[in-house]
C-alpha cells in the first residue's frame, strides 16, 4: 500500500502509476522468477563476456581485460588452421551421414511397431528400444569398444561369416572405420527414441482411410506407401529441417569416447577441436574464434529451419 | 477382424525383426554383465556371450577395493540428488511466476530467458568466467549451473497453463496469496509433469561426465561416469586398478576389460533397475513436448 500511495504522489500521468502499482501487485511473480533469471545471468549470460579473447591475445597473467586486443587475427588463424578446417569438414560429414542415413530407420521402426497385433508385446519391444537413450554416452562407448574388441563378438561373428580367411580387425584403431562405427552407435542408442515421435504421429492417421483403400484394393504395402507415409510426410520434414539447424553441432560424447591415440588426427570435430585447443592446450584465443564461429552459423541455420519448419506447418517450436 | 494369409505371414516376419531388434537392444548390456562376473585371465579369450564362463565376484571385489570409486559413487548420487532438487525448485518457480495471468513484461523475459538456447558462450569462455567465478576444482560446478533449463520450463509452464483458473480465482476470494496458491494447488496438481522432469534431470546428472572432464581436476571430486571415461580412455588406468587387487583376491585376476566391466555396470545399474517401473514416466515428456509444438 506504501508503495502505491507513494507511486500516486510522485507520478501525475496515470500510466507510469498503473505500472508500478501493477509491478507490485506481481512481486510474488516476481520473487518466482528471481533464481532462474539470477542463474540464467551467472550461468549463461555472464560468460559471454568471455567472447572478447577471441579477439585479444588471451593469457592467463593479463587476464580477460589486460590481454592485448588484436582484432580479427584469432579468426584468421583458424581459417588458416589445417586441423580445424579438417575438423569442420568431418562435423559436416557425419552430420550429414547421421541426418539423413539415419532418416530412415525411425520411420521403419515405428511402421513395424504400428503393424504389430499383439498390444502387450508391442508395449515391450518399444520400452526396450528407448532403453539406450537414458543411457549415458559413456557406457555406450564402453560397449562399442568391448564389442568390436579383437577377441569381441564383433569379430567372432565375422569369423564365422567369412571364414578362417577372416583376419580379427581392431576396427577403433583404424580411421577408416571411426564414422561408421560413430553412425552406428548413435542410430542404436536413439532409433527408438526418434520412433516415439513418428509412432505418434502414425496413431494420429484417421484408420478410415486404411478401410477405404482395402475395399478399393490397396494391398498393406500400397497403403504404408500412400496412407501411412503420406500421413506422416509433413511431420518428417519438419523434423528434418529441424535436424539441419544442427548441422554444425557434432556429438561431442561420442567422438570424444571414440577416439584413441591411432585416430584423432582424422577424427577430430568441431566440438572435441575446440576442447583440445582450448581447455587442454591452452591456446584459449583461437578457440574461443573456433567456437564462437560455429556458435554464429549455428544461430542462423537454427533460425533458418525454425523459420522454414514454421512455414511448413504454420507451427514453431514454441 | 479377419486377417488374410499375406498379412498373417507378415505379421510372422514382424515378430522376428522386432524379436532380433530386443535382442540389438539389450545384447550389449548383458555381454558386459557376463564379462563383469567371468574371470579376467580367461574373459582375454573373448567368446563371452551373454552368461559368464568362470564366475566369479573378484572384479567387483576389485573396483569397491579402490577409494576412487568409494568417493566418484558418493559425489555421483549426492550431486545428483542436490542439483534435481534444485532444477525443481528453480523450475518451478520460474513457471509458475510467468504463467501469472496479466504479468508484467513477460514477453521480454520469456525472451531473456530463451535466449541462452540459441546464443551460448562456448566451452572457453564459459570455463573462464567460471573460473574467475570460483567454480573450477569445486563442487558447486555439479549443482548450480543448469539448474535452469528453458526447455523443461517450457513443459511445465504449459502444464500449469492448462490448470483452471477458476481454482486459482476461487482460492484469491478465500484470501490466499500466490505463494500459498502455488504451494497448496498448483504444486499438488502438477506431481505428474514433475515425476517426468525429475527424471529427466536426474538422468541427465548421473550420467553427466563432461562437467568433471572441462571443470574438475581434483580427483575425490570426480563422479562414477567420469571415472568411467578415464578408464574407458586410459588404458592405464584400468591395468593399474587391476593390478592393485591382485594382492586382494589371489584365485580369480581380474584384468582391464572385466574391471571396466563391472564398473560400466555399476555406473549404468540405478538407471537400468528403475528404468522398467518409471519408463512411462520418462516417455510422457516427450508428448508433453509435442502437444506444445
Amino acid at each position: 500500500m506504501k508503495t502505491k500511495n507513494m507511486a500516486m504522489s510522485l507520478n501525475t500521468t496515470k500510466n507510469r502509476h498503473g505500472i508500478c502499482s501493477n509491478l507490485y501487485n506481481y512481486r510474488y511473480a516476481y520473487i518466482l522468477l528471481l533464481p532462474a533469471i539470477i542463474a540464467v545471468i551467472m550461468f549463461l549470460y555472464l560468460p559471454m563476456f568471455g567472447l572478447v579473447i577471441a579477439f585479444k591475445d588471451y593469457n592467463i597473467f593479463d587476464g580477460l581485460w589486460g590481454s592485448p586486443w588484436v582484432g580479427l587475427e584469432n579468426f584468421k588463424a583458424v581459417l588458416e588452421h589445417k586441423t580445424m578446417m579438417k575438423a569442420v569438414r568431418n562435423t559436416l560429414v557425419l552430420s550429414f551421414i547421421n541426418i539423413f542415413g539415419g532418416l530412415p530407420f525411425p520411420i521403419i521402426l515405428a511402421i513395424l511397431f504400428n503393424e504389430l497385433w499383439n498390444a502387450k508385446f508391442k508395449k515391450v519391444v518399444q520400452t526396450l528400444s528407448y532403453l539406450p537413450h537414458f543411457l549415458s554416452w559413456v557406457s555406450v562407448v564402453g560397449f562399442c569398444y568391448s564389442l568390436l574388441s579383437i577377441e569381441g563378438p564383433i569379430n567372432n561373428l565375422l569369423i564365422q561369416i567369412c571364414g578362417e580367411e577372416y583376419v580379427a580387425k581392431n576396427f577403433l584403431m583404424e580411421s577408416k572405420y571411426f564414422m561408421p562405427i560413430a553412425f552406428l552407435t548413435a542410430l542404436w542408442k536413439e532409433i527408438g527414441w526418434n520412433s516415439v515421435i513418428y509412432l505418434a504421429a502414425i496413431t494420429g492417421i484417421d484408420s478410415s482411410l486404411y478401410e477405404a483403400a482395402t475395399i478399393d484394393g490397396a494391398n498393406k504395402l500400397q497403403q504404408t506407401w500412400h496412407i501411412t507415409l503420406a500421413g506422416i510426410k509433413s511431420t518428417i520434414v519438419v523434423l528434418l529441417v529441424m535436424k539441419l539447424g544442427t548441422l554444425f553441432g557434432g556429438n561431442f560424447e561420442l567422438v570424444y569416447g571414440l577416439q584413441n591415440v591411432f585416430t584423432i588426427d582424422d577424427t577430430e570435430i568441431i566440438g572435441t577441436m575446440v576442447y583440445r585447443a582450448g581447455i587442454q592446450n591452452g591456446d584459449y584465443s583461437t578457440a574461443t574464434a573456433f567456437g564462437l564461429m560455429q556458435g554464429l552459423i549455428s544461430v542462423i541455420l537454427i533460425l533458418a529451419s525454425n523459420f522454414m519448419s514454421k512455414k511448413l506447418t504454420e507451427v514453431s517450436i514454441w | 477382424m479377419k486377417h488374410t494369409k499375406g498379412e498373417k505371414v507378415f505379421q510372422v516376419f514382424n515378430i522376428i525383426i522386432m524379436l532380433l531388434v530386443c535382442c540389438l537392444m539389450v545384447y550389449p548390456y548383458l555381454n558386459q554383465v557376463a564379462i563383469s562376473f567371468n574371470e579376467g585371465i580367461d574373459a582375454m579369450k573373448g567368446g563371452i556371450g551373454i552368461f559368464p564362463r568362470e564366475f566369479t565376484w573378484a572384479n567387483y571385489k576389485a573396483i569397491f577395493s579402490t577409494k576412487s570409486m568409494y568417493t566418484g559413487a558418493v559425489v555421483s548420487v549426492s550431486i545428483t540428488v542436490l542439483h534435481t532438487l534444485l532444477c525443481l525448485v528453480v523450475l518451478f518457480a520460474s513457471a509458475y511466476g510467468i504463467t501469472r495471468r496479466g504479468l508484467p513484461y513477460r514477453r521480454g523475459l520469456t525472451l531473456f530467458l530463451m535466449l541462452p538456447c540459441y546464443v551460448s558462450a562456448g566451452v572457453v569462455p564459459t570455463y573462464i568466467i567460471y573460473r574467475y567465478l570460483g567454480l573450477i576444482n569445486s563442487y558447486w560446478i555439479y549443482i548450480l549451473p543448469g539448474c535452469f533449463s528453458f526447455y523443461n520450463m517450457v513443459i511445465l509452464r504449459s502444464f500449469l497453463q492448462e490448470l483452471p483458473a477458476s481454482i486459482e480465482e476461487s482460492a484469491k476470494l478465500d484470501g490466499a496469496n500466490d505463494i500459498q496458491i502455488m504451494y497448496k494447488i498448483a504444486l499438488p496438481l502438477s506431481k505428474p509433469v514433475l515425476a517426468t522432469i525429475t527424471l529427466w534431470v536426474a538422468v541427465g546428472r548421473w550420467n553427466n561426465w563432461t562437467d568433471a572432464m572441462m571443470y574438475i581436476t581434483d580427483r575425490k571430486l570426480f563422479p562414477l561416469s567420469y571415472i568411467m571415461m578415464q578408464l574407458i580412455k586410459e588404458s592405464s588406468l584400468a591395468q593399474q586398478m587391476a593390478d592393485d587387487s591382485g594382492m586382494i583376491t589371489s584365485v580369480a585376476k581380474p584384468t582391464p576389460d572385466t574391471i571396466k566391466a563391472a564398473t560400466l555396470v555399476v555406473t549404468t545399474l540405478p538407471i537400468i533397475m528403475v528404468y522398467p517401473f518409471l519408463q512411462k514416466y520418462f516417455i510422457k515428456g516427450v508428448t508433453l513436448g509435442a502437444v506444445k509444438g
